[in-house]
């Protein structure tokens, strides 16, 4: 069972890995869902068993551990409030850049700082000449 | 005990009800001033407590230990939690006086600090986690506050990427509960011996890419840079010296207390890694024309210091991790808030910032290389290594200063007086700290304690590494 | 589809309430909290949200507008019951009456501050849905900020 559970979460965390390379941003926000869904599959894992829910009095046989489940809960809510502030990034970058490639972010900030430097080496040539 | 609920529930009601209300106004910035403040006090009275009578620790609800939450004030992460607490406190100061443009920004910081103080006096490693996230949480929505298209796509990289670490994070947890059973702290560290060395390292490493990932460390920087520049000089300071901790306490508490034996298998590498984070932040920084590019670079070079003393280990290999990572808060806080500054005491208050970057006294950084120096003093290769980081610390510091202050007027307004004297008291303790370092070392000698692995002791002298339910139900 | 959700969704909130406080009560004889049924209500809004677009929804159910107050107030609460503890000398997140002292009864539901905590949690869990669709939906839709 372990190694089913084992499986999964490989596969899960695969496909988040393969979407958060993409260039669409919504997708990346999509591949990190799936990521954080390889790490619940993976806290449920880590203690498997088969039982009845521990509520005092407990029944008579096995009871299945609740710390795991409460660990898994847990990370779900913390990965919904995560992807929702992702979500709003994403829309308020989105509506900033009108574009939604991460590379098109990544040319304009390289656009940016290259007149940044270029006008920065300006004020120093201006200023070495001053010296001179 | 009263004090280690205060020192939580202070900042998280707070930052509840702040981010409520609209953080434009004047008095609500000064409201989450006062919040920090009245953490900080709480948070020093508990050190005090701390230091006399030894750890605090409470188990939530009453329950028996290893079934409730344990909470646990130590002398580490009681000196981490006023550090932290104290470098929003500036920063939050600093940029209050100046007009706060963003809603949300008291409540969010405030926050912050609930997360932080939070995660360093928690003795529970998914407490630990959820505490992490709610800093984490926080410093996304920080790192916004740029205003500019850059900043924002600089934000986007900066939550992706941490995200991810934290994913990692989250799956190691999951590993230590599989293989030892418990989420108590002190426990793991005792139970961690009976477990199979390659499951140990699987998990430590996973800790490891987490924690570097907030340090900044040189596999890991790639997002630093551009956060750090594209943020606000304070929102800077705030990353840079608050949240950075969490990414220096966490290798010290995870690789000295819970898995002590796999810090010493890799400790060759964490030297390694060390080193080459410490010569690529000191090249490329030394690259750099602009003051705050030069201070990202230099945060990657610095925190590879921490590294290199981690994996030195050891009581003073402790001490010196310790140590550094406090100096570095101070610098970074000091060094990111004059940027952008003008007036008379911004200057001198870059100077003292950079001695102390380069350590070079009477700044409190030559007090940290002196540890450091003391802690590798066996070793011919990493003194050189330290003569070579503090040389191009030197070189890529007086760059800057050069091109700031003595070649160009600032322009721009001069900054107002309140701000200069936050500044002015920052760089104070900068340069206490470094004239009368006693306190500093009596400090960071006991935090090193408390994460070395000695023998852990409950508030009533009962050892706790026995005594827990098994609960682990895994095959 | 859509013609779907438009009848079903306007309908679902008396329902989805009643089965929220149904959980709310269950969860202390059995499995169940404030988290899940937070949930539940907050997936009734949000189909109110799709069928109706957000600020007709918001017209026809005006409390959706104090969802940041309610928010706010749940997580105080929350936090409230969780830290009285501490004013009292006992640990935090204690629960009153404590084990083996009576409870009150109603029906099968006991009457403890852990039942406050739930609620506070409760709210909080369906505001804070609210305004993150809230938001969702105006940056969306690129209406007004």
């Amino acid at each position: 069972m372990t190694l089913i559970y084992a499986l999964a979460a490989g596969a899960l965390f695969g496909i988040g890995a393969y979407l958060v390379m993409r260039r669409d941003l919504l997708r990346v926000v999509l591949g990190v869902v799936v990521i954080s869904q390889a790490a619940t599959l993976t806290l449920m894992a880590s203690a498997l068993g088969f039982g009845a829910a521990p509520i005092y009095p407990l029944p008579s046989g096995a009871i299945s551990d609740p710390l795991s489940q409460a660990m898994a809960l847990t990370s779900v809510v913390i990965g919904l409030a995560t992807t929702a502030l992702l979500l709003v990034l994403v829309l308020r970058v989105v509506d900033v850049f009108r574009s939604q490639g991460l590379d098109e972010v990544a040319e304009d900030e390289v656009a940016q700082e290259a007149t940044l430097d270029a006008e920065h080496a300006l004020g120093h040539e201006d200023e070495e000449a001053a010296a001179r | 005990m009263t004090l280690l609920s205060l020192a939580i529930l202070i900042p998280w009601a707070a930052g509840i009800a702040l981010v409520a209300v609209d953080g434009r106004r004047p008095v609500v910035g000064w409201a989450a001033v006062a919040t920090l403040g009245g953490t900080l006090v709480a948070l020093v009275a508990l050190g005090a407590e701390v230091l006399t009578h030894g750890e605090v620790v409470v188990t939530t609800g009453g329950w028996p230990r290893g079934v409730g939450i344990t909470l646990r004030a130590d002398a580490a992460g009681v000196l981490f939690a006023v550090l932290s607490v104290g470098v929003l406190l500036a920063a939050t100061a600093h940029l209050v006086m100046g007009g706060v443009r963003e809603r949300t920004f008291p409540g969010i910081v405030v926050l912050l600090a609930a997360g932080l103080t939070g995660l360093f006096l928690t003795g529970d490693l998914f407490n630990f986690y959820v505490f992490f996230e709610l800093a984490m949480l926080a410093s996304y929505v920080l790192a916004t506050y740029g205003g500019s298209r850059r900043s924002l796509g600089s934000a986007l990289v900066f939550t992706l990427v941490n995200l991810l670490g934290t994913f990692v994070f989250l799956l190691s947890v999951a590993g230590i509960y599989h293989v030892t059973g418990t989420l108590d702290m002190a426990a793991i560290g005792a139970r961690m011996d009976a477990v199979d060395p390659n499951a140990g390292i699987l998990i430590a490493v996973g800790f490891f890419v987490a924690f570097s990932v907030k340090l900044g460390l040189f596999p890991f920087h790639f997002w630093l840079p551009t956060v750090y520049t594209g943020a606000r000089p304070a929102v800077a300071a705030i990353l840079a010296g608050g949240l950075a901790n969490v990414g220096a306490y966490g290798l010290l508490r995870f690789g000295g207390e819970l898995l002590p034996r796999e810090l010493d298998l890799a400790a060759g590498a964490l030297v390694v890694i060390g080193a080459a984070s410490v010569l690529y932040g000191g090249v490329l920084a030394i690259s750099r024309h602009n003051g705050s590019e030069m201070l990202a670079y230099s945060a990657i070079g610095q925190v590879g210091y921490v590294l290199v003393a981690v994996g030195i280990g050891g009581p003073v290999g402790f001490a010196a991790a310790v140590m550094i990572s406090i100096v570095n808060s101070l610098n970074k806080v000091l060094l990111f808030l004059t940027t952008r500054m003008r007036g008379a005491i911004v200057g001198w208050a870059f100077l003292l910032g950079a001695l102390s970057v380069a350590g070079v006294p009477p700044a409190v950084g030559f007090v940290a290389k002196m540890e450091l120096f003391r802690a590798a003093a066996d070793a011919p290769a990493l003194l050189v290594l330290l003569f070579l980081g503090s040389a191009m610390s030197l070189l890529y510091a007086f760059q800057i200063y050069q091109y700031d202050f003595w070649r160009t007027e600032r322009h721009g307004p001069r900054s107002h007086r309140s701000q200069l004297a936050v500044l002015g008291i920052v760089a104070a303790v900068v340069l206490v700290a470094g004239l009368w370092p006693e306190p500093l070392v009596y400090l960071s000698d006991a935090a090193a304690r408390a994460v070395g692995g000695a023998a852990v002791v409950v508030g009533d002298g009962t050892v706790v590494s026995d005594g827990l339910p098994a609960v682990t139900s895994a095959p | 589809m859509s013609s779907i959700i438009g009848v079903v969704a306007p309908r679902l909130l008396g329902p989805a309430l009643i089965l929220a406080a149904a959980i709310i009560v269950k969860g202390y004889a059995d499995v169940g909290d404030g988290f899940s049924a937070g949930v539940i209500v907050a997936t009734a809004l949000a189909l109110r949200y799709v069928s109706l677009g957000w600020e007709l929804a918001e017209r026809s159910l005006p409390v959706l507008r104090r969802a940041p107050q309610v928010a706010t107030a749940g997580l105080l609460i929350a936090l409230a019951t969780g830290f009285a503890g501490p004013l009292v000398g006992d640990p935090p997140f204690t629960h009153y009456p404590r084990a083996g002292e009576s409870v009150i009864h109603i029906g099968t539901l006991e009457l403890i501050t852990a039942v406050v905590f739930d609620l506070g949690l409760f709210l909080f869990v369906t505001a804070a849905f609210v305004v993150l669709i809230h938001h969702l939906a105006r940056l969306a839709q690129g209406g007004p900020r």
